[in-house]
């Protein structure tokens, strides 16, 4: 990575991480799976892989397929649980240098309380994502998300439980995402992440069968990217907590856009799949276009976008 | 050490209508992949996004081989890949065969496209001389690929067709029983199809014979992350559980895997 003279550090709800970049739920195991290929020097963040209070066997096998600049899942949180992740995966993690951000999942308000109480005394744990938005299991996920009074229900409940910033993670297949959004804050919220997978499917129509055993999952990638931005955009519009952005994020002109719609930080999935590398170009492209925007700190380009539309550009 | 490694296309053998074996060269790749492992290969381009599980085939120099089939969007953009072109490969990974000891047989079970990573782990064998006997099996005779290269390690190779073109026509478990009657000390390892695979499980374990078998699976990262190529395994000592094909496997304890919880033909 060039040394660059913008600031590329941002505070998330009192996390200081070192670029906006974060590892996303689900996509980057329990930190330390990556270790011998990316460039850890260029992640914020690292959110570990969504846990229950207990171990989960997961969703049958297929579990994925890929569709147009996409990938559907279908894993139903299979994880390890909460106390072996502590005792197990946290100690290799604290002796990084990114922030840890831990995403749990339960089915009823009561696990989301347990499980924000135990990471509250856990060293080196920066913050807890609530999953309230996984399409892919029966129970919790995005029954909470999709129900606006029971999603500031479950964010209160974890709000009280620790002194950890809470970030709700939000789906995208929800009508109103603003309404959400600010009540969410008025929940105690500290910060949002969004857009989890949309719900989804595909169908190999020479067997009539569908692609995963589920036969539901949700869609990642660069296919959902727009959708994303338009719901970041909107939610940024709506809160004064900081927004991360998700959504099939492939290079530094995709942050770019997440950011200036009014991202704090951005997380990256998928594309970190296809492409390893992606952390280390992505700072250099965001360190260039600092420069060459003369921008001496990142978080000012923090929504920025300037909605004049009397003279957008023509050429595509 | 796994790295993300560039390979330039450097030749193509086209095996039969839909299979061809590629040869790339990479030096770092070639030299640090063990038999049984295998890349994840991204394409130039978008299309497709994510990468796809090649077992490596075998090693020349500071070149490696893949034996692609083309049966989706993955396999068919490969197969058209032009000379000089480059592709990025993350690898090795994954499991490995385990060498035989010194007085046990080698007892091969390759179907179709299941013999890929059973070439570089006969030129293994071979180097150590060790003399394995090799059952390969396809639908009709242009399915046996590099049939020729396991008699070039001096392999005893017997094949078998469904349809009769070419050796006993059957399939090769039809052989196995029989072999294993022959064979002492006989070690099994397989690949191919999983109907193959889980009637080459129940005759190993019949005869009681140790059994590698290396697994095809949608692999999403190949780094254990994504979970989405998992295989459920019962083990002695752990509970049952889905473990990840990329990580654990792909080549598992053949006793240790739950046939009746999977559900890919291959």
């Amino acid at each position: 990575m060039s040394v660059a003279e913008t600031k590329m550090d941002v505070d998330l709800a009192g996390i200081h991480l070192k670029t906006p970049l974060i590892a996303a739920s689900g996509t980057f195991g329990y930190g330390t799976e990556y270790l011998e290929i990316a460039h850890y020097e260029c992640i914020g963040a690292i959110v570990a892989k969504g846990l229950y209070l207990e171990p989960r066997e997961g969703c049958a096998p297929p579990r994925i397929w890929e569709t147009p600049a996409g990938m559907l899942n279908a894993i139903g949180l299979q994880g390890i649980g909460i106390e072996r992740f502590v005792s197990e995966k946290m100690p290799e993690l604290r002796a990084l240098d990114v922030e840890v951000l831990v995403n749990i999942c339960g089915s009823t308000l009561e696990e989301y309380s347990k499980l924000a109480r135990i990471l509250d005394g856990v060293e080196g744990v920066a913050g807890i994502e609530m999953n309230i938005s996984c399409p892919n299991v029966q129970e919790g996920g995005i029954m909470f998300g999709c129900d606006i009074d029971m999603a500031a229900r479950v964010t209160e409940a974890v709000r009280k439980s620790t002194v950890l910033p809470v970030i709700p993670k939000l789906s995208p297949n929800v009508s109103d995402i603003a309404t959400i959004a600010r009540r969410l804050e008025s929940a105690g919220a500290d910060a949002l992440s969004l857009v989890n997978t949309i719900p989804a499917m595909a169908i190999d129509v020479e067997t009539r069968k569908p692609r995963l055993a589920n036969i539901v999952g949700g869609l990642s990638g660069p296919a959902i990217r727009p959708i994303a931005l338009r719901l970041v955009y909107q939610t940024a519009q709506a809160v004064e907590i900081p927004v991360i952005g998700i959504g099939g994020i492939s290079s530094s002109e995709d942050v770019l856009e997440f950011v200036l719609a009014g991202a704090a930080a951005v997380q990256i999935g998928t594309m970190n799949f296809v492409d390893p590398s992606i952390w280390r170009h992505t700072m250099e492209g965001l360190s260039d276009y600092c420069k060459r925007h003369r921008v001496k700190k990142f978080s000012d380009l923090c929504g920025s976008l300037v909605a004049d539309v009397a003279a957008i550009p023509t050429g595509w | 050490m796994r790295r993300d490694e560039k390979a330039v296309l450097v030749e193509r053998k086209t095996l039969s209508p839909d299979a061809h074996l590629l040869v790339f060269e990479s030096e770092s790749l070639a030299s640090s992949f063990v038999p049984g492992q295998f890349t994840m290969l991204r394409l130039p381009g978008k299309e497709p996004l994510l990468r796809r599980p090649y077992s490596f085939c075998d090693r020349l120099d500071s070149r490696f081989s893949l034996l692609v089939k083309e049966a989706g969007r993955g396999t068919s953009a490969l197969a058209r890949l032009r000379l000089g072109e480059v592709v990025d490969c993350l690898g090795p990974l994954g499991s490995r065969f385990t060498m035989p000891e010194p007085a046990s047989t080698p007892v091969i079970v390759a179907g179709g496209v299941g013999i890929a990573p059973f070439v570089g782990f006969c030129r293994w064998l071979a180097c150590s001389n060790k003399k394995a006997l090799v059952l390969l099996g396809g639908r009709q005779k242009h399915d046996l690929y590099l049939r020729e290269d396991f008699e070039t390690f001096g392999m005893q190779v017997f094949c078998t067709t469904e349809d009769g073109t070419f050796g006993h026509t059957g399939r090769v478990t039809d052989l196995l029983p029989e072999l294993l009657e022959k064979t002492k000390s006989a070690r099994l390892y397989s690949c191919g199809p999983t109907g193959m695979l889980s009637n080459t499980a129940k005759i190993a374990r019949r005869y009681l014979v140790p059994h590698e078998v290396s697994l095809e699976r949608r692999m999403g990262c190949g780094m254990g992350c994504c979970l989405g190529c998992v295989v459920f395994v019962a083990e002695n000592e752990s509970p049952s559980q889905y473990v990840r094909s990329c990580t654990e496997g792909p080549v598992f304890d053949a006793d240790s895997v739950v046939w009746e919880r999977d559900p890919f033909p291959m």
